[in-house]
């Protein structure tokens, strides 16, 4: 499903991502682990376009990325084949619950109205917040609003979902309720790249742990292997 | 701080002294009576150079130097009077409010009126003028006449200087199918026919007949109309002025110097019927009660108001839109385009609304591009305010957290998708409360466009106040009417901000 050979990346000369290479198979979950500054974000940012990079490429869900800027087309159809699910949320502040989930189905996908707020209503209650449909974003708790983000991620029925630190900004209650979540779609066969630092949620969920430390992989392999080790 | 709290906590106590500032304020101010003036040794004479030949008006071959039948004439009286002549200049259909704050009289082709007898004192007729009709040469307008009955396009649009006689006695003549349309200087109406926005001008013959060469594809239609005598205004507080001016004219006009005067400036025309003239042969206006002038001026000032609220509401939408479009342009917009945007932004700032109308209603229409007043008015503070607008909502859409842009590109929308429907949406929610405010500004700005002789509410006023010499009384109907208008907004904006504070 994505495959990354090669990747390097610097800012202001100073390298950010280094050689970096990895293979995420079809209904894989991969977890990114490591220090802070280590490069685990830039990377993920890198899988959808959200950032350049100066050598390597990248393979996702079928789309090659080269090194550069990236044709708009190009990362407009990576991007419908490659959700993310970012740290502080980044819910549609003027928009309801289920107005975030059914934009984009509406206005990327060309879905009716109508059948963009059903599915958007099935998926709020997948994530078991059905009854907050109507919810305001500045009104959800964290976990509840990082919850809908899930569900606006899946609205697009992507191919692989990329989570950067989805749970850093909540506490241990609300942690809980959102990796519930994303357990329960890798149980539904999910392609997803976990960017945490939570070591039992990656023992219970991964198939595989990535260690990243100043841009280089330094560990790979299932996760027992790479955790306690 | 501590003397002024008293006053600022009371806000009703301010206005009451705003109040009483406003009613003493003429009154403080006395005029100079003839011995002051004789011994300053100088008569202050006031007159609009604007306003142009042969009255009074810069000389061509030697710019900076002032010439016209009228400065020489101010020239004998002060000579007269035993002391020296000093130009004022004020703006033409103001120039009695001058009088008794630092001018002695207005001496600039001042109708002698029933109207002005009853405000101010006016001297025996120094000159006479006939009304004069002017029209594109072989144009279908070819006697007065014709404006009894419909142009090709309806009405005949018929330009004036506003506050002339001229504008009186086409707005008196109501058997005739007109739109009189007044301007602050003489020859704007003839530039306007020359262009074609006008179908006709009426102004004083002298005017026109000085003005003949450069206006060549202009000529008299029929042959001048009634007319009248100009007068030296003077205030009704120095009789003895009055009177040694009213004596100086007889002089002049006894011993022939200002015939000499006429002479030479080709004006002698008829002004030999001055010598029998007196001004006690025009009647004296009545004075209105206060109910009287309220019931009389408050359906113009009430329709003004309404031109008032059409050009905000029509402009605005206009600025708002132009401004969030300078503004996406300028954030998102292609590279080349957003310099251009960034100095048209700086253009539009850097110079003043009055400029940009006058250059949109007199200066387009030498391009071809005649835009009708209404129309110039609302483009020109569309424009305006556009450039305003769009600073705004550069801040606004800056203010929208990065977070939201990458959240809406990561679900594979396009640059504009995510910024319809997510980032202006939250931009507009946060420019909310300074939107208002400009809104505001705007209202109040609208008074600017009676330079392109549109009539809105602070015109209205100015020329109800002049024409009826009740200067205080119509400044607060109209405060009063301007603060109904804006206040309905000030608490819309204050209801936005609140809203917002929750919110955060």
């Amino acid at each position: 499903m994505i495959t990354i050979a090669g990747l390097g990346k610097s800012r202001g000369g100073v390298p950010v991502l280094a050689d970096v290479s990895l293979r995420v198979e079809e209904g894989g979950v991969t977890a990114v682990v490591g220090p802070s500054g280590g490069g685990k974000s830039t990377l993920l940012r890198c899988l959808n376009g959200l950032e350049t990079f100066d050598s390597g490429t990248v393979s996702i869900a079928g789309h090659g990325l080269a090194p550069g800027s990236h044709p708009p087309r190009l990362l407009e159809r990576v991007r419908r084949d490659a959700g993310m699910v970012f740290q502080q949320f980044n819910l549609f502040a003027n928009l309801s619950a289920v107005d975030n989930v059914a934009l984009a189905p509406r206005v990327v996908a060309g879905i009716a109205v109508e059948d963009a707020r059903r599915r958007a209503h099935g998926l709020l209650d997948r994530v078991g917040l059905g009854s907050f449909a109507a919810a305001r974003p500045a009104t959800l708790s964290g976990g509840q609003q990082q919850r809908v983000a899930i569900a606006r991620a899946l609205a697009m029925e992507p191919k692989v979902i990329l989570f950067d630190e989805p749970t850093s900004a909540l506490d241990p209650a609300m942690s809980a309720e959102v990796l519930e979540v994303i357990v329960d779609l890798a149980r539904g066969g999910q392609t997803m790249v976990v960017v945490t630092h939570d070591h039992a949620f990656a023992r219970r969920a991964a198939t595989q742990v990535i260690e990243l430390v100043a841009g280089r992989i330094t560990r790979s392999g299932p996760p027992a292997a790479v955790l306690d080790s | 701080m501590n003397g002024m709290p008293s006053i600022r906590r009371k806000p009703f106590v301010r206005s009451l002294l705003m109040i009483a500032v406003l009613m003493l304020g003429p009154a403080s101010a006395p005029a100079a009576e003839l011995d002051a003036i004789v011994a300053r040794g100088e008569l202050v004479w006031a007159a609009d150079q604007e306003g142009g030949g042969p009255h009074v008006f810069l000389d061509p071959d030697a710019p900076g130097r002032l010439t016209g039948f009228e400065v020489e004439l101010a020239e004998l009286l002060a000579a007269e009077l035993g002391v020296q002549a000093r130009f004022q200049q004020g703006q033409w259909d103001r120039l009695p409010l001058l009088l008794g704050r630092s001018v002695d009289c207005v001496i600039n082709g001042i109708e002698l009126l029933p109207d002005r007898r009853r405000d101010y004192a006016c001297s025996r007729p120094y000159f006479a003028y006939g009304l004069q009709l002017l029209a594109r040469r072989g144009g279908s307008l070819d006697s007065f006449e014709r404006l009894c009955t419909p142009g090709p396009g309806g009405h005949w649009r018929v330009g004036v200087l506003t506050g002339s006689a001229a504008e009186a006695f086409l707005r008196s003549r109501h058997d005739l199918t007109v739109d009189v349309i007044g301007y602050d200087g003489t020859i704007d109406s003839l530039e306007q026919v020359q262009t074609g926005v006008l179908d006709a001008a009426l102004m004083d013959d002298c005017i026109f007949n000085f003005y003949a060469d450069r206006f060549a594809g202009l000529q008299a239609v029929g042959r001048s109309l009634g007319g009248g005598y100009y007068t030296v205004l003077t205030s009704r507080d120095t009789p003895k002025l009055s009177a040694a001016i009213d004596a100086a004219l007889g002089r002049l006009i006894a011993d022939g110097r200002l015939k000499t005067l006429y002479d030479r400036w080709d004006l002698a025309g008829r002004q030999q019927i001055l010598a029998l003239r007196d001004a006690t042969e025009i009647p004296t206006a009545e004075r209105r009660t206060v109910g009287q002038l309220v019931a009389t001026t408050l359906p113009l000032l009430l329709s003004s108001a309404g031109m008032t609220v059409l050009l905000a509401c029509l402009s605005f939408p206009l600025a708002i839109v132009a401004g969030l479009g300078v503004a996406l342009g300028r954030l998102h917009g292609p590279a080349w385009l957003r310099p251009l945007l960034a100095a048209s932004v700086e253009v539009v700032r850097g110079t003043p609304l009055m400029l940009q109308l006058y250059a949109i209603f007199f200066l387009l229409p030498k391009v071809g591009l005649a835009l009708p007043a209404l129309v110039a008015a609302v483009a020109g503070l569309a424009l305006n305010y556009s450039a305003y607008e769009s600073e705004i909502y550069r801040a606004g859409l800056k203010a929208v957290p990065i977070g939201q842009f990458e959240a809406a590109l990561a679900l594979g929308m396009t640059k504009w998708q995510a910024l319809r429907h997510v980032i202006v949406p939250q931009a507009v929610r946060l420019v909310m409360p300074p939107v208002t405010n400009d809104f505001i500004a705007l209202f109040k700005d609208t008074s600017v466009c009676s330079v392109i002789t549109v009539i809105e509410l602070t015109k209205r006023y100015s020329v109800l106040a002049l024409s009826t010499g009740r200067i205080l009384e119509l400044a607060i109907v109209t405060a009063i009417l301007y603060l109904a208008m804006s206040w309905p907004l000030s608490l819309l904006s204050r209801r936005f901000e609140s809203r917002q504070e929750q919110r955060a």
